[in-house]
């Protein structure tokens, strides 16, 4: 069973220790489905979809639009269930795991970029990157020193204030990406992360999931830009929802 | 997420729509108000009839003609009518002289009601009663200025008035009603007492009356019969139990007249405990029916409040996916919004408890004395609470099932 270890603090150390004796990797999807039912129609999204990422991978998926990119970041990010298939997390069943267990993983293991950025519009920009750590349970003052942190270090020291109305479509994907980095979670998924970004931050951005992935974590990004897709150390290509391509670039 | 955190949350959200919250609050207001309002004049009502009308003489009884249960319908009112006689004072020495468990015993006749003048000032409809003197002690009868009758004012048939404070402010502004003379019925009489003043019950004045001594009111007023028959007031020796005091008068009474046992009581006897037993029943049943409307009032804004925070849920199904993906959990998003509905509910009773507070001020001051106890305004705010969380949970409960992939694609 699943359990988490939650020391003095009550904080928990990071829940995935790389299971080298089963030879299980962090992440492992096995004959992964995801079928939606249109009408009378069956749409695959994903079809028997399986690999292996291991701790500390940074991994690049590609594809076309409508492949199944983002329905597999979904998955992986434990918002979406498969229809048919296994996951596993750290040697654990996801489908076996208990709602709170889920929520933790997602809170504390997980920070997802989304492509559509999903921000709290009536939330500043602060608030926006409070969140996750007011789930996590810190205090007020640790929080707020943390999120300011978080959006000083995506260039929005000046704007913590703006709701994400009052933000630029650059502006609030740093404030998703400030989030999603704000609780420094072991795995990064990144649906897009650079879609809407000049050149400049691009690189910024870039530079920042690589000083991330040098401190050991997992990043998992589904790009377009050959740019981004080059800085990874594996780039997976997915067309109709099937895997094409699984392939060590570095 | 702590709980300062969530009701900072819940605060935030209710105050994002200031209006429809208020609107939403509409019902719980009025019915709180209504409630509280319903509340405070039983509680002022019960309040009033404790001290001001069960608390008079509370350890004394009175001997009478008639039951309380002959009044119940108008064939046990004619049996009464048939059945009891009027009490003689022969009765009353009879019980007097043998009476080990009663201090004091007294008659008081009377309850007619005539104009009263002075000099050319009149004031009508005065109630007249005549007492024997002992009844001032009975009665605890507070004299402001000058004194009682005595008993020989009584045995000679005086024209000596004891008066209510009325009497002497509405004829003798100047303030010398003392010693002066009044009339009634054409037949003067002297002054000799005038009461503390005692406000009113009800709307009945309690300062309009003139006391006489009991024999000269039956000698001047038609003898001491019918309406104006004599009734015994009763006080108990101190250490004595009323009940058995009551009981000593009754066998007495029925020794006196002859009532082989088993037959009913041909006379009546009242306790305080009986009037304000009966009132306290009446005011229950009163209750009951009256703060069932005021009740369905506060359901209805229950039914608002779930209402609205369906609405609510649905409205933020994204927000509820957005925090579900960042690590909320059920009992966080359930926690959220059932302190919504108990936050916004817990608003609008202490809403219509301060309008309750204010009507109660407004209602107290011109009609009738009001009371909000501390426990019901604590009550009113919590069952209140109570009732927004119970109408939050179905709505919270919905939130917090959300899947969190199909909470993130709604918009
Ligand atoms: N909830 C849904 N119901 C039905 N079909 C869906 C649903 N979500 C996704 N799909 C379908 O699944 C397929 C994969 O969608 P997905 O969003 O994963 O594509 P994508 O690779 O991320 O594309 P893009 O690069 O444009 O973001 C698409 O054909 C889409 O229409
Ligand atoms: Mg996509």
């Amino acid at each position: 069973m699943y359990r988490f270890m939650e020391n003095e603090n009550g904080n928990s150390e990071p829940a995935f220790q790389p299971q080298t004796s089963t030879g299980e990797g962090l992440i492992t999807m096995k004959n992964i489905w995801k079928t939606y039912q249109m009408g009378v129609e069956e749409l695959h999204a994903l079809r028997d979809v399986t690999f292996r990422v291991n701790k500390g991978e940074y991994l690049a998926i590609i594809g076309p639009s409508g492949s199944g990119k983002s329905t597999l970041m979904n998955l992986i990010g434990c918002l979406d269930s498969p229809s048919k298939g296994e996951y596993w997390i750290n040697g654990n069943l996801v489908s076996k795991m208990t709602d709170d267990e889920l929520a933790h993983i997602r809170n504390k293991e997980i920070g997802f970029v989304f492509q559509t950025f999903n921000l709290l519009a009536r939330a500043t920009a602060l608030h926006n990157v409070e969140l996750p750590l007011i789930y996590a349970g810190m205090r007020a003052g640790e929080r707020n020193e943390k999120a300011q942190a978080a959006l000083a270090s995506v260039e929005l020291g000046d704007r913590v204030g703006h709701k994400p109305n009052e933000l630029s479509g650059g502006q609030r994907q740093r404030v998703a990406i400030a989030r999603a980095l704000v609780n420094h979670p072991s795995i990064l998924l990144a649906d897009e992360p650079t879609g809407a970004l000049d050149s400049k931050t691009s690189v910024e951005i870039m530079a920042l999931f690589e000083k991330l992935h040098a401190e050991g974590n997992t990043i998992i990004v589904v790009t377009h830009e050959h740019e981004v897709a080059e800085r990874a150390h594996r780039v997976i290509t997915i067309r109709d929802g099937q895997i094409e391509k699984d392939e060590k670039i570095r | 997420m702590n709980l300062a955190e969530t009701l900072k949350l819940a605060l935030a959200s209710i105050m994002a729509h200031k209006l429809r919250s208020f609107l939403t609050l509409l019902g719980m207001i009025i019915g709180m108000t209504a409630f509280m309002v319903v509340l405070s004049l039983l509680q002022g009502f019960s309040a009033y009839v404790d001290e001001k009308i069960a608390g008079i003489g509370s350890s004394s009884f009175t001997v009478q003609r008639f039951n309380f249960e002959d009044f119940k319908d108008t064939d046990s009112i004619a049996a009464a009518q048939r059945r009891n006689k009027e009490l003689t004072f022969d009765e009353l020495d009879f019980i007097k002289e043998r009476a080990q468990l009663v201090s004091y015993i007294g008659a008081k006749a009377g309850n007619t009601s005539r104009d009263v003048r002075y000099g050319t000032e009149t004031l009508a409809e005065v109630s007249i009663t005549g007492a024997e003197p002992v009844i001032g002690i009975i009665d605890n009868i507070d004299v402001e200025y000058g004194r009682y009758f005595t008993e020989s004012e009584n045995n000679n048939s005086m024209r000596v008035a004891f008066v209510g404070s009325d009497i002497s402010t509405k004829l003798f502004p100047q303030g010398d009603a003392l010693g002066n003379e009044i009339m009634i019925s054409g037949i003067p009489y002297r002054i000799i007492g005038i009461q503390v003043a005692k406000g009113t019950v009800f709307g009945q004045p309690r300062d309009n009356f003139v006391q006489l001594p009991i024999k000269t009111f039956g000698a001047n007023f038609g003898g001491l019969k019918w309406q104006r028959a004599p009734y015994f007031v009763v006080m108990a020796k101190d250490g004595v139990k009323m009940a058995d005091a009551v009981d000593e008068v009754r066998t007495l009474m029925r020794i006196k007249r002859k009532l082989p046992t088993g037959e009913k009581d041909n006379f009546g006897i009242v306790t305080p405990d009986a009037i304000s037993g009966l009132i306290g029943s009446f005011t229950r049943a009163f209750s009951i029916v009256i703060l069932f409307v005021p009740g369905i009032a506060l359901m209805v804004g229950a039914i608002v409040i779930m209402n609205i925070m369906l609405v609510a849920v649905t409205e933020r199904t994204k927000e509820i996916g957005i925090r579900k993906s960042l690590g909320a959990r059920q009992a966080d998003i359930l926690r959220q919004f059932l302190f919504e509905s108990g936050l916004l509910s817990a608003i609008g009773g202490l809403m219509g408890l301060i309008l309750a507070f204010v009507l109660g001020i407004i209602i107290t001051k011109f009609v009738f004395p009001t009371k909000i106890p501390w426990w019901a305004a604590v009550i009113a705010i919590s069952v209140s609470a109570a009732v927004g969380i119970l109408a939050g949970l179905f709505p919270a409960w919905k939130a917090a099932k959300l899947d969190p992939i199909e909470a993130l694609r709604a918009d």
